[in-house]
Protein backbone atom coordinates (compact mmCIF):
# COMPACT_ATOMS: atom_id res chain seq x y z
CA UNK A 1 0.00 0.00 0.00
CA UNK A 2 3.09 2.23 0.39
CA UNK A 3 2.51 3.46 -3.29
CA UNK A 4 -0.11 5.17 -2.60
CA UNK A 5 1.29 6.96 0.41
CA UNK A 6 1.39 10.82 -0.15
CA UNK A 7 2.56 13.67 1.99
CA UNK A 8 2.01 17.40 2.56
CA UNK A 9 5.21 19.66 2.18
CA UNK A 10 6.33 23.02 2.64
CA UNK A 11 8.93 24.30 0.74
CA UNK A 12 11.43 26.17 2.97
CA UNK A 13 14.24 28.37 2.44
CA UNK A 14 17.65 26.91 2.26
CA UNK A 15 21.00 28.94 2.02
CA UNK A 16 22.06 27.10 -1.39
CA UNK A 17 19.25 25.06 -1.86
CA UNK A 18 15.38 24.97 -0.89
CA UNK A 19 13.99 22.02 0.86
CA UNK A 20 10.77 20.14 1.48
CA UNK A 21 11.34 18.28 5.09
CA UNK A 22 9.31 15.12 5.47
CA UNK A 23 8.41 13.00 8.99
CA UNK A 24 10.94 10.68 9.64
CA UNK A 25 8.45 8.23 11.17
CA UNK A 26 6.44 6.88 7.65
CA UNK A 27 5.97 3.94 5.97
CA UNK A 28 7.41 4.07 2.38
CA UNK A 29 9.39 6.88 0.48
CA UNK A 30 12.80 5.89 1.63
CA UNK A 31 15.84 7.73 1.98
CA UNK A 32 17.39 7.32 -1.73
CA UNK A 33 14.17 6.70 -3.19
CA UNK A 34 12.67 9.48 -6.12
CA UNK A 35 9.51 10.93 -5.45
CA UNK A 36 7.59 13.86 -7.59
CA UNK A 37 7.11 16.95 -6.17
CA UNK A 38 3.90 18.38 -7.63
CA UNK A 39 2.20 21.86 -6.35
CA UNK A 40 -0.59 20.79 -3.93
CA UNK A 41 -3.23 22.75 -6.11
CA UNK A 42 -2.50 21.09 -9.45
CA UNK A 43 -2.06 17.92 -7.53
CA UNK A 44 -5.82 17.67 -5.90
CA UNK A 45 -7.04 19.41 -9.10
CA UNK A 46 -5.53 16.16 -11.29
CA UNK A 47 -6.63 12.95 -8.80
CA UNK A 48 -9.85 11.92 -9.91
CA UNK A 49 -11.84 11.49 -6.43
CA UNK A 50 -12.66 7.86 -5.76
CA UNK A 51 -16.13 7.32 -5.23
CA UNK A 52 -17.54 3.78 -5.42
CA UNK A 53 -21.15 2.48 -4.67
CA UNK A 54 -22.17 1.08 -1.81
CA UNK A 55 -24.60 -1.50 -1.28
CA UNK A 56 -25.85 -2.80 2.06
CA UNK A 57 -22.75 -1.68 3.99
CA UNK A 58 -23.31 0.55 6.91
CA UNK A 59 -19.45 0.83 7.45
CA UNK A 60 -16.12 -0.34 5.87
CA UNK A 61 -12.95 -0.08 7.40
CA UNK A 62 -10.81 2.33 6.18
CA UNK A 63 -7.89 -0.48 5.35
CA UNK A 64 -9.89 -2.09 3.13
CA UNK A 65 -11.07 0.69 1.49
CA UNK A 66 -7.79 1.39 0.54
CA UNK A 67 -7.32 -2.10 -0.95
CA UNK A 68 -10.68 -1.77 -2.74
CA UNK A 69 -9.12 1.52 -4.80
CA UNK A 70 -6.22 -0.76 -5.39
CA UNK A 71 -8.40 -3.70 -7.13
CA UNK A 72 -10.08 -0.97 -9.35
CA UNK A 73 -7.29 0.41 -10.22
CA UNK A 74 -5.03 -2.57 -11.12
CA UNK A 75 -8.15 -3.84 -13.12
CA UNK A 76 -8.51 -0.74 -15.02
CA UNK A 77 -5.00 -0.76 -15.67
CA UNK A 78 -4.43 -4.58 -16.68
CA UNK A 79 -8.09 -4.82 -18.60
CA UNK A 80 -10.95 -2.79 -19.84
CA UNK A 81 -14.17 -3.64 -17.57
CA UNK A 82 -17.31 -2.39 -17.88
CA UNK A 83 -18.15 -2.23 -14.60
CA UNK A 84 -16.29 -3.57 -11.11
CA UNK A 85 -17.85 -5.43 -8.37
CA UNK A 86 -16.29 -6.22 -5.14
CA UNK A 87 -18.51 -8.96 -2.96
CA UNK A 88 -18.33 -11.73 -0.44
CA UNK A 89 -16.58 -12.21 2.96
CA UNK A 90 -14.39 -9.18 2.71
CA UNK A 91 -17.17 -6.62 3.30
CA UNK A 92 -17.89 -8.41 6.39
CA UNK A 93 -16.94 -6.47 9.41
CA UNK A 94 -13.48 -7.53 10.79
CA UNK A 95 -10.47 -9.26 9.06
CA UNK A 96 -12.26 -12.67 8.89
CA UNK A 97 -12.58 -13.24 4.85
CA UNK A 98 -11.50 -16.45 3.12
CA UNK A 99 -10.46 -13.94 -0.03
CA UNK A 100 -11.41 -11.12 -2.16
CA UNK A 101 -14.10 -11.86 -4.38
CA UNK A 102 -14.14 -9.49 -7.81
CA UNK A 103 -17.00 -9.66 -10.38
CA UNK A 104 -15.29 -8.04 -14.16
CA UNK A 105 -18.43 -7.25 -16.03
CA UNK A 106 -16.99 -6.53 -19.36
CA UNK A 107 -18.33 -7.46 -23.33
CA UNK A 108 -14.91 -8.98 -24.06
CA UNK A 109 -13.48 -11.82 -21.66
CA UNK A 110 -10.71 -10.29 -19.48
CA UNK A 111 -7.59 -12.94 -18.73
CA UNK A 112 -8.38 -13.27 -15.18
CA UNK A 113 -5.66 -15.54 -14.56
CA UNK A 114 -2.65 -13.12 -15.03
CA UNK A 115 -5.14 -10.19 -13.01
CA UNK A 116 -5.69 -12.77 -10.25
CA UNK A 117 -2.18 -13.54 -9.73
CA UNK A 118 -0.76 -9.73 -10.08
CA UNK A 119 -3.58 -8.77 -7.48
CA UNK A 120 -2.48 -11.55 -4.89
CA UNK A 121 0.90 -10.78 -5.65
CA UNK A 122 0.81 -7.35 -4.90
CA UNK A 123 -2.06 -7.60 -2.09
CA UNK A 124 -1.60 -10.71 -0.84
CA UNK A 125 -4.67 -11.49 -0.25
CA UNK A 126 -6.14 -14.97 -2.30
CA UNK A 127 -8.56 -13.18 -5.10
CA UNK A 128 -10.99 -15.25 -6.69
CA UNK A 129 -12.12 -13.43 -9.87
CA UNK A 130 -15.24 -13.88 -11.98
CA UNK A 131 -15.62 -12.86 -15.06
CA UNK A 132 -18.95 -12.20 -16.50
CA UNK A 133 -20.89 -9.81 -19.11
CA UNK A 134 -23.42 -7.41 -18.29
CA UNK A 135 -26.87 -9.89 -19.82
CA UNK A 136 -25.50 -13.09 -18.11
CA UNK A 137 -25.10 -10.76 -14.64
CA UNK A 138 -28.69 -9.67 -15.15
CA UNK A 139 -29.86 -13.10 -15.78
CA UNK A 140 -28.64 -14.37 -12.89
CA UNK A 141 -30.27 -11.99 -10.91
CA UNK A 142 -33.54 -12.95 -12.30
CA UNK A 143 -32.79 -16.53 -12.38
CA UNK A 144 -30.32 -17.75 -10.19
CA UNK A 145 -30.38 -16.71 -5.81
CA UNK A 146 -26.69 -17.18 -5.44
CA UNK A 147 -26.46 -14.14 -7.59
CA UNK A 148 -29.22 -12.42 -5.74
CA UNK A 149 -27.05 -13.09 -2.46
CA UNK A 150 -23.86 -12.00 -3.91
CA UNK A 151 -24.62 -8.63 -4.53
CA UNK A 152 -26.95 -8.07 -1.75
CA UNK A 153 -24.13 -6.56 -0.12
CA UNK A 154 -20.88 -4.80 -2.17
CA UNK A 155 -18.88 -2.32 -3.61
CA UNK A 156 -19.06 -1.30 -7.35
CA UNK A 157 -17.30 1.13 -9.61
CA UNK A 158 -20.47 2.15 -11.19
CA UNK A 159 -23.95 1.69 -10.40
CA UNK A 160 -25.29 -1.46 -11.08
CA UNK A 161 -29.26 -1.93 -10.96
CA UNK A 162 -30.01 -4.32 -8.18
CA UNK A 163 -34.03 -5.38 -9.20
CA UNK A 164 -34.19 -8.29 -11.95
CA UNK A 165 -37.85 -9.61 -12.14
CA UNK A 166 -37.52 -13.21 -10.90
CA UNK A 167 -38.07 -15.94 -13.15
CA UNK A 168 -38.20 -19.82 -12.10
CA UNK A 169 -36.28 -22.08 -14.10
CA UNK A 170 -36.59 -25.44 -11.78
CA UNK A 171 -33.63 -27.04 -13.60
CA UNK A 172 -31.82 -24.70 -12.49
CA UNK A 173 -32.77 -24.33 -9.07
CA UNK A 174 -32.76 -28.22 -8.76
CA UNK A 175 -29.26 -28.59 -9.69
CA UNK A 176 -28.16 -26.27 -6.69
CA UNK A 177 -29.97 -27.54 -4.06
CA UNK A 178 -28.62 -31.24 -4.79
CA UNK A 179 -25.43 -29.61 -3.77
CA UNK A 180 -26.70 -29.18 -0.61
CA UNK A 181 -27.67 -33.13 -0.33
CA UNK A 182 -24.11 -33.29 0.70
CA UNK A 183 -24.68 -32.42 4.42
CA UNK A 184 -27.17 -35.08 4.71
CA UNK A 185 -24.80 -38.03 3.38
CA UNK A 186 -21.54 -36.38 4.75
CA UNK A 187 -22.48 -34.71 7.95
CA UNK A 188 -19.50 -35.97 10.08
CA UNK A 189 -17.30 -35.20 7.01
CA UNK A 190 -17.83 -31.65 6.28
CA UNK A 191 -16.55 -28.43 8.19
CA UNK A 192 -18.54 -26.17 10.50
CA UNK A 193 -18.05 -23.56 7.23
CA UNK A 194 -18.89 -26.07 4.65
CA UNK A 195 -22.13 -27.38 6.46
CA UNK A 196 -22.80 -23.12 6.93
CA UNK A 197 -22.38 -22.76 3.27
CA UNK A 198 -24.93 -25.71 2.43
CA UNK A 199 -27.45 -24.23 4.55
CA UNK A 200 -26.98 -20.96 3.54
CA UNK A 201 -27.61 -22.64 -0.14
CA UNK A 202 -30.98 -24.09 0.51
CA UNK A 203 -32.29 -21.07 2.56
CA UNK A 204 -31.32 -19.12 -0.17
CA UNK A 205 -33.35 -21.17 -2.94
CA UNK A 206 -36.51 -21.35 -0.59
CA UNK A 207 -36.37 -17.46 -0.25
CA UNK A 208 -35.81 -17.21 -3.76
CA UNK A 209 -39.12 -19.00 -4.52
CA UNK A 210 -41.32 -17.82 -2.07
CA UNK A 211 -40.23 -14.34 -3.56
CA UNK A 212 -38.57 -13.03 -0.25
CA UNK A 213 -36.00 -10.92 0.05
CA UNK A 214 -32.78 -12.14 -0.03
CA UNK A 215 -29.71 -11.13 2.15
CA UNK A 216 -26.97 -13.00 4.74
CA UNK A 217 -29.03 -11.31 7.08
CA UNK A 218 -32.07 -12.04 6.42
CA UNK A 219 -30.98 -15.52 5.90
CA UNK A 220 -28.98 -15.84 9.19
CA UNK A 221 -32.04 -14.80 10.90
CA UNK A 222 -33.81 -17.38 9.20
CA UNK A 223 -31.48 -20.45 9.59
CA UNK A 224 -31.19 -19.06 13.63
CA UNK A 225 -35.14 -19.17 13.43
CA UNK A 226 -35.50 -22.81 11.78
CA UNK A 227 -32.55 -24.63 13.71
CA UNK A 228 -32.77 -22.81 16.46
CA UNK A 229 -29.10 -22.17 16.59
CA UNK A 230 -26.71 -19.36 16.15
CA UNK A 231 -25.43 -19.59 12.90
CA UNK A 232 -21.72 -19.17 14.79
CA UNK A 233 -22.34 -22.37 16.39
CA UNK A 234 -22.97 -23.80 13.34
CA UNK A 235 -19.56 -22.18 11.73
CA UNK A 236 -18.04 -23.66 14.67
CA UNK A 237 -18.97 -27.39 13.72
CA UNK A 238 -21.32 -27.72 16.94
CA UNK A 239 -24.26 -29.29 16.01
CA UNK A 240 -26.19 -31.65 17.28
CA UNK A 241 -26.35 -34.24 14.71
CA UNK A 242 -29.77 -35.93 14.73
CA UNK A 243 -31.90 -33.49 15.95
CA UNK A 244 -30.49 -30.95 13.03
CA UNK A 245 -30.08 -33.51 10.46
CA UNK A 246 -33.91 -34.19 10.85
CA UNK A 247 -34.84 -30.62 10.18
CA UNK A 248 -32.37 -30.00 7.80
CA UNK A 249 -34.33 -33.36 5.86
CA UNK A 250 -37.55 -31.56 6.35
CA UNK A 251 -36.43 -28.00 5.13
CA UNK A 252 -34.48 -29.70 2.27
CA UNK A 253 -37.67 -31.68 0.64
CA UNK A 254 -40.14 -28.71 1.27
CA UNK A 255 -37.68 -26.66 -1.03
CA UNK A 256 -37.21 -29.42 -3.34
CA UNK A 257 -41.42 -29.87 -3.53
CA UNK A 258 -41.92 -26.13 -4.16
CA UNK A 259 -39.22 -26.36 -7.25
CA UNK A 260 -40.94 -29.30 -8.48
CA UNK A 261 -44.11 -27.40 -8.14
CA UNK A 262 -42.80 -25.10 -9.92
CA UNK A 263 -42.90 -27.30 -13.32
CA UNK A 264 -46.39 -26.81 -13.48
CA UNK A 265 -46.33 -23.01 -13.89
CA UNK A 266 -44.05 -23.47 -15.95
CA UNK A 267 -45.62 -25.85 -18.20
CA UNK A 268 -49.43 -23.85 -18.31
CA UNK B 1 -14.44 -46.27 9.95
CA UNK B 2 -15.71 -49.69 8.91
CA UNK B 3 -15.54 -50.96 5.10
CA UNK B 4 -19.34 -50.98 5.25
CA UNK B 5 -20.18 -47.76 6.15
CA UNK B 6 -17.05 -46.52 3.24
CA UNK B 7 -18.61 -48.04 0.94
CA UNK B 8 -22.27 -46.66 1.67
CA UNK B 9 -20.94 -43.23 1.76
CA UNK B 10 -19.00 -44.08 -1.57
CA UNK B 11 -21.93 -44.74 -3.39
CA UNK B 12 -24.20 -42.05 -2.16
CA UNK B 13 -21.65 -39.45 -3.09
CA UNK B 14 -20.95 -40.88 -6.51
CA UNK B 15 -24.80 -41.54 -6.52
CA UNK B 16 -25.20 -37.40 -5.94
CA UNK B 17 -22.35 -36.90 -8.94
CA UNK B 18 -23.74 -38.81 -11.25
CA UNK B 19 -27.48 -37.56 -10.48
CA UNK B 20 -25.82 -34.07 -11.25
CA UNK B 21 -24.48 -34.40 -14.17
CA UNK B 22 -27.19 -36.45 -15.80
CA UNK B 23 -29.64 -33.23 -14.89
CA UNK B 24 -26.64 -31.27 -16.57
CA UNK B 25 -27.51 -32.87 -19.84
CA UNK B 26 -31.31 -31.90 -18.99
CA UNK B 27 -30.52 -28.03 -19.05
CA UNK B 28 -31.70 -27.02 -22.91
CA UNK B 29 -29.85 -23.74 -22.29
CA UNK B 30 -25.60 -24.56 -22.88
CA UNK B 31 -23.95 -21.73 -21.41
CA UNK B 32 -25.87 -22.52 -17.89
CA UNK B 33 -24.92 -26.16 -18.56
CA UNK B 34 -21.23 -25.35 -18.86
CA UNK B 35 -21.54 -23.32 -15.93
CA UNK B 36 -22.63 -25.60 -13.45
CA UNK B 37 -20.21 -28.38 -14.54
CA UNK B 38 -17.94 -27.56 -12.13
CA UNK B 39 -20.45 -28.20 -9.10
CA UNK B 40 -20.10 -31.90 -9.58
CA UNK B 41 -17.23 -31.93 -8.55
CA UNK B 42 -18.09 -31.85 -4.60
CA UNK B 43 -19.58 -34.84 -4.78
CA UNK B 44 -16.93 -36.74 -6.94
CA UNK B 45 -14.45 -35.37 -5.01
CA UNK B 46 -15.53 -36.89 -1.78
CA UNK B 47 -16.74 -40.03 -3.42
CA UNK B 48 -12.97 -40.22 -4.30
CA UNK B 49 -11.57 -39.57 -0.61
CA UNK B 50 -13.60 -42.82 0.44
CA UNK B 51 -12.42 -44.78 -2.69
CA UNK B 52 -8.87 -43.89 -1.98
CA UNK B 53 -9.81 -45.92 1.73
CA UNK B 54 -11.68 -48.82 0.51
CA UNK B 55 -8.95 -51.56 -0.25
CA UNK B 56 -7.91 -52.32 -2.76
CA UNK B 57 -6.93 -48.98 -3.16
CA UNK B 58 -4.84 -49.20 -6.45
CA UNK B 59 -7.05 -52.62 -8.30
CA UNK B 60 -10.27 -52.99 -9.23
CA UNK B 61 -12.39 -54.09 -5.91
CA UNK B 62 -13.46 -57.45 -5.62
CA UNK B 63 -16.80 -59.11 -8.06
CA UNK B 64 -19.26 -59.03 -5.24
CA UNK B 65 -18.46 -55.41 -4.23
CA UNK B 66 -18.05 -54.14 -7.51
CA UNK B 67 -21.84 -55.98 -8.13
CA UNK B 68 -23.47 -54.44 -5.16
CA UNK B 69 -21.82 -50.81 -5.43
CA UNK B 70 -23.01 -50.60 -9.40
CA UNK B 71 -26.71 -51.97 -8.62
CA UNK B 72 -27.03 -50.33 -5.54
CA UNK B 73 -25.68 -46.80 -7.78
CA UNK B 74 -27.74 -47.33 -10.84
CA UNK B 75 -30.66 -47.91 -8.32
CA UNK B 76 -30.14 -44.52 -6.32
CA UNK B 77 -29.33 -42.23 -9.42
CA UNK B 78 -32.49 -43.87 -11.26
CA UNK B 79 -35.17 -43.20 -7.84
CA UNK B 80 -33.75 -40.07 -8.21
CA UNK B 81 -33.99 -39.37 -11.28
CA UNK B 82 -37.55 -40.53 -11.81
CA UNK B 83 -38.50 -38.53 -8.71
CA UNK B 84 -38.28 -35.50 -10.92
CA UNK B 85 -39.77 -37.44 -13.99
CA UNK B 86 -42.90 -38.10 -12.33
CA UNK B 87 -43.63 -34.50 -11.53
CA UNK B 88 -42.69 -33.25 -15.15
CA UNK B 89 -39.40 -32.66 -15.27
CA UNK B 90 -38.46 -32.51 -18.73
CA UNK B 91 -35.28 -34.03 -20.81
CA UNK B 92 -33.88 -36.76 -18.36
CA UNK B 93 -32.26 -39.34 -20.20
CA UNK B 94 -32.94 -42.34 -17.89
CA UNK B 95 -30.76 -44.66 -20.47
CA UNK B 96 -27.42 -42.28 -19.94
CA UNK B 97 -27.54 -43.70 -16.18
CA UNK B 98 -25.70 -47.12 -16.70
CA UNK B 99 -23.17 -46.15 -18.90
CA UNK B 100 -22.50 -43.06 -16.80
CA UNK B 101 -22.02 -45.39 -13.53
CA UNK B 102 -19.80 -47.42 -15.83
CA UNK B 103 -17.67 -44.60 -16.75
CA UNK B 104 -17.12 -43.38 -13.23
CA UNK B 105 -16.43 -46.48 -11.76
CA UNK B 106 -13.40 -47.06 -14.23
CA UNK B 107 -12.56 -43.54 -13.43
CA UNK B 108 -12.22 -44.60 -10.14
CA UNK B 109 -10.64 -47.87 -10.18
CA UNK B 110 -13.57 -49.49 -8.92
CA UNK B 111 -13.66 -51.91 -12.02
Amino acid sequence: MNGNMELIGRISKGSKMDQVYIPKNRSGMNTGEYVIILPLGKRTEEKSIFKPYFYNIKAIEPIKMQIIEEVFSMVEREASAENIIITGSFLEQGFKFNDLDILIINEEKVNTEALKQKIEKTLGIKAHLIFLDAKTLLSGLSTDPLYSLMLSKCVSKKRITLKANRKINYKLLDIHLLKSKNLIDNFDLLSGNEKYYLILNVLAILLFIQDKNLNKELINREIEKIFSVNVNKIKENMLKKERFVKKYKEIYNKTFQLIMESIKNEQK
Amino acid sequence: MNRNRLLELFCANLSNAIVHQILETAIDVPEISEKYVKEVKSSWEIAKNYREKINPVNRSLPFHDLEEIKAKVINSVTTELKLRIDRGYTNINLSLVPEFVEKALKELSVI
